[in-house]
């Protein structure tokens, strides 16, 4: 095993001489699967002395297939930490506090992610108390309620943010079918109704809460051998389920869509023009090719950040998006708008930009220098075991395992500017576009 | 840990700096990636009378504008390659500009930052960008945006008021619309002086290059040290409430006052296990955590503070290099719903009166102390951190901060714990900051003193119920003149 941040990419300097391969991820891992299903990934890195621990579930908002049950994913991954019969609540929290450890979860649309960080010493037991939660996972009803109404006021808390309610109904106006069409958070109906949903929370967890759904990431101070006989030991008895959800698909979008959020207070105006995208893929072009398009024409190197944020100064937040996920979403681009006067015209500099896109190749050599950009940028953030765990995490949910982070890249460094035109064609076109606008006070 | 602390006049020459050159901190490695930290031992309590957010709009003027030979189109497309970039934090006694970059890029990525710190470009379009950009913070960000970070930043400014630290680090509208380039020039040469200046340096740098770095920040004026006199702040008597007025789904509560310890003190160790029992930062372990989320559902989480904490809702560890002279204890208490604000705030200082009457438990005392003995190290997991935390103990007069708290923690005991607690924590002469949409309904109750009973979802036990009893009449004395209205859009 290699500890390799010192045989990073591109060649590196002398110091760091004799780099054995040119990935994009540098560590060696060691990946394995158990008879249940349930899959091991193990990353030793050279951060002494702490190990963190990411248990990647494949069930997110995305899952939320039943009419009525937006936010569950979410409100299920709060309910994680309501104990077992071995580790009531306190038992679970005294545990961690012994082994110093930082614990935390989040949801996202495609998975559920809980995190923890420790000395390495305590792997074991925090390896066997996680053990132990997915699978004896026990909450009374009277204490699912209670969880409800703090996720209510996680709600209340988002709530007083325009950017929150902005990608709530974009996303509920360029979907009709696919569960994309609510966030993460859910639809605020939903979440008043939860108190009610405690039958249906059990079955969520009988459905996803199985190991063919789960991959253990180990990164830092951790000898692969010791956490494959520690995850056999606690994990291995862990039975396989049989459930496969039945995701609505999107129909294509057959015209121009639009929405206004009038905010009931003072603030800036946004407006957010979102395309339908491709999925998340490490073979074919089309989404990679639209994560460059994001940093060719909408990053702050970009001519038209250039016009906008610092010569005309119209506008003070600016940005594009096309996050991965399993089924196809959005490219989205994003302005917040000093003056509401300025609102249209900052939405045709955006749409001329995109038709640019299909008119004519982009140069090459700043095309390159976007691809540069993205190795580095990777680079810099694999500065601890923890980051390092966090974005295989982010990559594991969507092909369970690192080695996609590779394939992404090298597709990356085959795209071409007629691949970035073609793509463009593909996707920026009207039919396929929502625009939503916010305006706060007396703006329309 | 490998830190070295090196007085820069070791590194070259005394002639090219003189004595009070500025300090290095370095931390060598083998890691393809360089980090630095250049700290200001200066801040927003720097900032002239009538010029409140001059120290952050200088530092926004030096970290995301141009120099004297760059546009700042220039400078981002020259980093833009690198992936890497110049990030600038401003608070009451630091300002801190730091920035990573891969070690292929070292030198190209130095000379900006560099002249970005010492040639400062002042140009009129970045200058109205930024203030702008500051002006927005406060207005859409702060009062529009979000309600928890809105009430902190309030609660600090009612502590403060009439101090050197009585303003929000990005300024008042009011001076910022004032503001000029002049303003900022004025600041930067009385305040950004080499005697000021600690380098933080860490990973695959070459040897040499520590005094390439020295030698160049050498060229800052000596100026002398400035340090900004600061009055012991003034707690009011009794409780003093804020209730900011705007139109929102819930109520987000800050409280705090004063304390006369900071790190290097003898009480901080004692006062760090005593806020991580009572409500450890955005973990489940703490008191306040489990009273009034895990068992009752108020809310989304509630925790303490024995040091500033900005941007907590969006991360889990602290920023280094926020260091004070002064600190204040706070509670954080997140939205809640609003027919519960009232018996959300008795019960937060009901558990906190509780806890200073019968203190921590020996078991909760051992369990606590582990946690921080262990959990110290995960503060410093990245380099950026491990400097930043060892620029920190440089100001506070310690030594490296994980050595300290480890040793300080091995020799505390209950019983310290429970005496500073009584001696350091209080439940009034405090301020509290309540940021909801019906300000009259909610100063009513508070005066009123009326019972506040609880509504829950789905059945308690017994023992919840019983303390509900106690804390939905606890007394909380609020007396109406000491109740201030405040509409949103006139804060800050």
């Amino acid at each position: 095993m290699v500890p390799a941040i010192a045989l990073v990419l591109l060649g590196c300097v002398a110091a760091f001489s004799a780099p054995a391969a040119q990935k994009v991820f540098p560590y060696e891992y060691d990946q394995h699967d158990f008879p249940n299903g349930l899959r091991l990934i193990t990353i030793p890195t050279d951060y002494p002395n702490v190990v963190s621990l990411y248990i990647v579930v494949q069930a997110g908002s995305r899952n939320e297939v039943e009419p009525g049950k937006s936010g569950f994913a979410h409100l299920f991954e709060h309910m994680m930490f309501r104990g077992t019969p071995t580790y009531p609540p306190a038992k679970y929290e005294a545990t961690l506090q012994k082994a110093g450890a930082a614990s935390n979860a989040y949801t996202t649309d495609d998975h559920t992610a809980y995190h923890t960080t420790f000395s390495k010493e305590d792997l074991e037991t925090i390896l066997g108390m996680e053990a132990d939660r997915f699978q004896n996972l026990s909450y009374s009803e009277e204490d699912f309620k209670t969880e409800t109404r703090a996720v209510l006021g996680e709600y209340n808390k988002n709530s007083a943010n325009p950017a929150s309610k902005l990608y709530e109904v974009l996303r509920d106006t360029a979907f009709d079918r696919h569960t994309y069409k609510h966030t993460t958070m859910g639809f605020l109906k939903d979440i008043e109704d939860m108190p009610n949903q405690y039958e249906y929370s059990r079955l969520f967890f009988d459905r996803y809460y199985r190991p063919e759904y789960t991959t253990i990431i180990l990164a830092g101070d951790v000898n692969p051998a010791t956490a494959r006989a520690l995850v056999e030991k606690y994990w291995g008895a862990w039975k396989r389920g049989s459930y496969r959800p039945e995701i609505p698909a999107e129909p294509a979008q057959q015209g121009p869509r639009k929405n206004h959020i009038q905010w009931p207070t003072e603030t800036l105006p946004w407006i957010a023009i979102a395309h339908r995208g491709p999925a998340y893929s490490d073979q074919q072009k089309d989404q990679p090719a639209l994560d460059l398009i994001s940093f060719l024409g909408f990053s702050e190197s970009s001519d038209l950040y250039q016009k906008l944020v610092i010569q005309e100064q119209k506008v003070d937040v600016f940005g594009a998006d096309t996050p991965d996920r399993v089924d196809p979403y959005l490219f989205t681009v994003l302005a917040r708008v000093k003056k509401p006067a300025d609102l249209d015209s900052v939405r045709d500099d955006i749409l001329t930009t995109l038709a640019e896109f299909k008119d004519k190749p982009v140069d090459p050599e700043r095309l390159d220098k976007v691809k540069k950009h993205l190795r580095y940028s990777f680079a810099l953030a694999m500065n601890n075991s923890e980051a390092i765990a966090s974005i295989v995490a982010r990559y594991v949910a969507l092909r369970r395992t690192p080695e996609t982070i590779n394939r992404l890249y090298a597709v990356y460094d085959s795209i071409t500017p007629e691949d970035i035109q073609a793509v463009a064609k593909k996707y920026f076109n009207e039919n396929n576009r929502t625009i939503v606008t916010l305006t706060g006070g007396n703006a329309q | 840990m490998r830190t070295a602390l090196i007085p820069a006049v070791l590194l070259a020459s005394a002639s090219l700096w003189g004595a009070s050159g500025p300090q290095l901190v370095t931390m060598p490695g083998k890691s393809p990636l360089v980090t630095f930290r250049f700290v200001f031992l200066t801040g927003s309590a720097s900032d002239p009378a009538g010029k409140e957010g001059a120290a952050a709009l200088t530092a926004a003027m030096m970290a995301e504008a141009g120099t004297r030979d760059m546009t700042y189109k220039q400078i981002v497309d020259a980093l833009f390659p690198m992936a890497a970039s110049v990030s600038r934090q401003v608070d009451k006694e630091m300002i801190t500009f730091s920035g990573t970059t891969h070690v292929d890029n070292l030198q190209a990525y130095y000379k900006i930052f560099r002249d970005m710190l010492l040639s400062p470009g002042w140009r009129k379009e970045d200058f109205e960008r930024l203030r702008d950009d500051a002006v927005n913070y406060l207005k859409v960000t702060l009062r529009g945006n979000n309600d928890e970070e809105l009430g902190k930043e309030v609660l600090y400014t009612r502590i403060y008021a009439g101090h050197p630290y009585g303003h929000e680090n990005t300024g008042t509208i009011a001076s910022l619309q004032k503001m000029t380039i002049a303003d900022l020039q004025a600041f930067y040469r009385a305040n950004f002086t080499r005697s000021n200046l600690i380098i933080g340096l860490a990973g695959g740098y070459p040897d040499s290059f520590p005094k390439q770095v020295v030698s160049d920040f050498s060229k800052l004026p000596a100026g002398p040290p400035k340090a900004v006199r600061l009055p012991e702040p003034r707690p009011p008597k009794g409780v003093r409430v804020t209730i900011v007025e705007k139109d929102t789904r819930s109520v987000a509560y800050s409280i705090g006052f004063p304390i006369s310890v900071k790190r290097g003190d003898p009480d901080y160790p004692a006062l760090l296990v005593a806020q991580s029992y009572l409500g450890q930062h955005r973990m489940s372990g703490g008191l306040l955590f489990e009273r009034m989320r895990q068992a009752r559902g108020l809310n989304y989480g509630d925790y303490a503070y024995i040091e500033y904490f900005p941007r907590g809702m969006f991360q889990f560890e602290p920023d280094p290099n926020l260091a004070r002279r002064q600190q204040i204890f706070q509670i954080w208490i997140r939205p809640v719903e609003p027919a519960n604000a009232h018996f959300a705030l008795r019960l937060a200082l009901y558990q906190l009166d509780k806890f200073i009457k019968e203190g921590i438990s020996e078991e909760d005392f051992e369990r606590t102390r582990t946690f921080l003995t262990k959990y110290v190290n995960l503060l410093m997991k990245t380099k950026n951190a491990e400097l930043g935390y060892a620029i920190d103990s440089r100001f506070y007069g310690i030594g490296d901060y994980a050595t300290y708290v480890k040793t300080s923690l091995a020799k505390l005991t209950r019983e310290d714990v429970n005496r500073a607690i009584r001696k350091h924590l209080r439940t009034t002469d405090l301020d509290i900051v309540a940021v909801a949409k019906d300000a009259a309904g909610l100063k009513k109750q508070l005066v009123s003193g009326e019972p506040s009973p609880v509504t829950y979802v789905s059945p308690k036990p017994k023992e919840i119920l019983e303390e509900d009893k106690i804390v939905e009449r606890w007394k909380i004395d609020v007396r109406p003149e000491a109740v201030t209205i405040i509409p949103v859009e006139q804060v800050f």
